[in-house]
């Protein structure tokens, strides 16, 4: 497996499981402590309660002594079921009823009213001084007063609530991360399939991470299929068009009452220019859709231009001095030997077709670090600057002359497929005079 | 020019389409083979089976059969030579699936000339191939070394590749003869011949500068255009 990039989602992934752990873990630690602490000391309204029975306790004592402690414990018991005595300075009872020795134990863990409650869970005994300062009513907290009534409530949030919710948002937010971006992919897919291959994704498209390179794969994908197509119906619109002007001169061949020498050598010669068009339709068809990957040799560059010239020579009469092969060095190319001897040949007899009486067609080139340029130049009119894309299209004839009779505007076209298919380049400039087409090819 | 010693050859044509079956069947029988027509591709090979042919020629794409497999099992059998006809095209990479099975592909339309060569150079290499290799003349002073796949001048060695050596060698065996390119193929490069292969022509490219670099000028090899090449002597 490789190792994942920078841009990976995988780090998305983890820093959201990250900070799901982080915020699960600090919020409940943390919002435990707040509520502790917030919780750690009686509020001013239980202190109130709490200095009222006092209050009431001293009267008590003080209306009815003993017994009158007695009855206010007793009403106390009733209202709080709590512990509570009310004892003098020197921890003795004031009730009629003596303390026993787990009280005066107890009598010794007492807080005051503005003391922390203690630790969670603990039952805290608190004592309210009488106005003298000596005596005091010592009493537990009753369980309505108690400020941590609601720990168990506070637990049950911080334990099951708090992960939950995050858990939802989590899960919200891997959503966001990871289904939208898919749900846009869908909706190209759809649209692909509606024949709309204009569809491209868009935003995702941009992304850096996985995703991203799935949306750029769905692009990539998209965009041959509609250069395929295109092409395709381009071609066979072309095609049509082209197989017409052979077709309707044979029809009037054959009804214009010609001799059968005559008539045999017009059909020879236009069933050989439509098996030329078609042949280098379907070559050209080939190159671009199927892309196929020629098996690549090591070609001597010299020996192939001596048989292209060769060739030249023979089916244009020219001289050989007038195709000069004028390339710097042992020039080797790694290349498919015909892929490139097919491009190389369609510029060739192009140059020669346009070049003017005597003209010379030269083929340069040099070592560029790992390729050479090479570049096949002729004497003839060029073409205009802005027409020099335009060249490399199929069925592009600029001179307006009729299908046939200057080829059918493909070579250029399936030069540059050929090439292309070698992982080189081809392009072409005005030289001085004349076309210069330029290659770029891998060197041995 | 070729010889015509084996032009009692028996072919079988399988074509289904009738016009051009019954056309082969007369052009081949007026280069004095003698033809078999099929129109249907299990017949065909049915026939194939059962008879001696020194040739079968078929359509790929014949009804009837799915016919690369039928052929593949019949030429393990029999070992004929098969050249097959299609509108598949002519690119060899394109065909190269179909063209397993076969000695020569021939795309259509031809030409029923391109046809004949076609012919011409399986049963030629074929006979080529069951005749005792002739023994080797050696009226100039260039030294063919088999084992070493290489010739030399004066004991300079031209560096030839083994294919170099073979497509001179036959030149060589045929001086002053023009041999076709599907010959050539056949029997130098051992496979069939597309229009747009280069292999043969850059190997002849070849075989002229490293004869020129090692000082031959007794033997040149010429271009017969639009039909093959010729070793011819010079001055000859």
């Amino acid at each position: 497996m490789r190792f994942p990039g920078r841009h990976s989602l995988l780090w998305k992934l983890t820093a959201a499981l990250a900070l799901f752990c982080l915020l699960l873990v600090s919020l409940h630690v943390d919002l435990e402590r707040l509520f502790i602490q917030a919780t750690s000391r009686l509020p001013a309204a239980t202190k109130a309660v709490l200095t009222d029975y006092a209050h009431e306790a001293e009267a008590a004592w003080r209306e009815a002594g003993a017994s009158g402690v007695d009855a206010f414990l007793a009403r106390l018991g009733e209202r709080e079921q709590v512990w509570a005595v009310v004892v003098d300075g020197q921890q003795r009872s004031l009730s009629s009823q003596p303390l026993d020795k787990d009280e005066r134990v107890r009598l010794n863990f007492v807080r005051r009213l503005d003391w922390p409650v203690g630790r969670p869970g603990g039952r805290p005994t608190f004592f309210v001084p009488f106005s003298d300062g000596e005596a005091r009513l010592v009493m537990g907290l009753p369980e309505r007063l108690n400020p941590r009534k609601y720990l168990e409530l506070w637990s049950l949030l911080l334990q099951r609530v708090l992960p939950a919710t995050l858990a939802v948002l989590l899960g919200a937010l891997l959503y966001r991360l990871l289904i939208a971006p898919l749900a846009t992919l869908r909706r190209q897919a759809n649209a692909l399939h509606a024949d709309d291959l204009s569809a491209r994704a868009g935003n995702v498209a941009r992304r850096r991470d996985e995703l991203g390179e799935l949306a750029r794969a769905f692009d990539h994908m998209a965009e041959r299929l509609q250069a395929t197509v295109s092409l395709q119906r381009q071609l066979l619109r072309d095609l049509s068009h082209e197989l017409r002007t052979p077709l309707s001169r044979l029809r009037v061949a054959g009804e214009s009452g010609l001799d059968a020498e005559q008539l045999s050598q017009r059909v020879l010669k236009e069933v050989d220019g439509m098996q030329r068009l078609v042949a280098d339709t379907l070559e050209l068809a080939w190159l671009d859709t199927e892309r196929p990957r020629l098996t690549a040799e090591n070609v001597e560059l010299a020996a192939l231009w001596d048989v292209l010239a060769e060739n030249v020579r023979f089916e244009s009469g020219w001289s050989g001095e007038r195709l000069r092969y004028q390339v710097q060095g042992d020039c080797r190319l790694h290349c498919n030997l015909n892929a490139l001897a097919q491009a190389l040949e369609n510029v060739l007899r192009n140059a020669v077709r346009h070049s003017p009486a005597g003209g010379a067609v030269h083929l340069g080139g040099r070592r560029e670090g790992a390729c050479w340029h090479l570049w096949l130049s002729d004497e003839g009119g060029g073409v205009a600057e802005e027409q020099l894309e335009e060249i490399f299209l199929p069925f592009t004839r600029l001179d307006g002359s009729r299908p046939g009779d200057g080829g059918f505007g493909l070579g250029l076209s399936i030069a540059r497929s050929a090439i292309a298919g070698q992982g080189g380049r081809i392009w072409a400039e005005n030289g001085a005079p004349g076309l210069c087409v330029h290659f770029q090819l891998p060197a041995a | 020019m070729l010889s015509t010693d084996y032009s009692a050859a028996r072919i079988l044509a399988v074509e289904d389409d009738p016009l051009l079956a019954s056309h082969l069947q007369a052009h081949l029988q007026d280069c004095g083979y003698s033809v078999t027509l099929s129109r249907d591709g299990s017949e065909g090979l049915q026939l194939a089976e059962n008879e001696d042919f020194d040739l079968i020629l078929m359509d790929i794409l014949l009804p009837g059969t799915n016919g690369l497999d039928a052929l593949q099992q019949l030429r393990q059998r029999r070992g004929v030579p098969v050249l097959l006809m299609s509108a598949l095209g002519d690119e060899p990479n394109r065909i190269a699936g179909f063209s397993q099975g076969a000695d020569d592909f021939l795309p259509k339309p031809f030409s029923l000339g391109e046809l004949r060569v076609r012919v011409e150079a399986i049963l030629r290499r074929v006979a080529y191939e069951r005749r005792e290799q002739l023994p080797r003349e050696s009226g100039d002073a260039l030294w063919f070394d088999e084992g070493r796949c290489d010739v030399a001048l004066a004991g300079n060695w031209a560096g030839l590749t083994p294919s170099e050596y073979r497509v001179l060698e036959l030149l060589w065996r045929h001086m002053d003869e023009a041999l076709s390119k599907p010959f050539l193929y056949q029997q130098a490069l051992r496979r069939g011949y597309a229009q747009h292969d280069r292999s043969l022509d850059m190997h002849v490219s070849h075989i002229r500068r490293k004869l020129q670099a090692i000082g031959y000028h007794a033997g040149r090899v010429e271009t017969v255009w639009g039909r093959g090449y010729v070793l011819v002597q010079a001055g000859a």
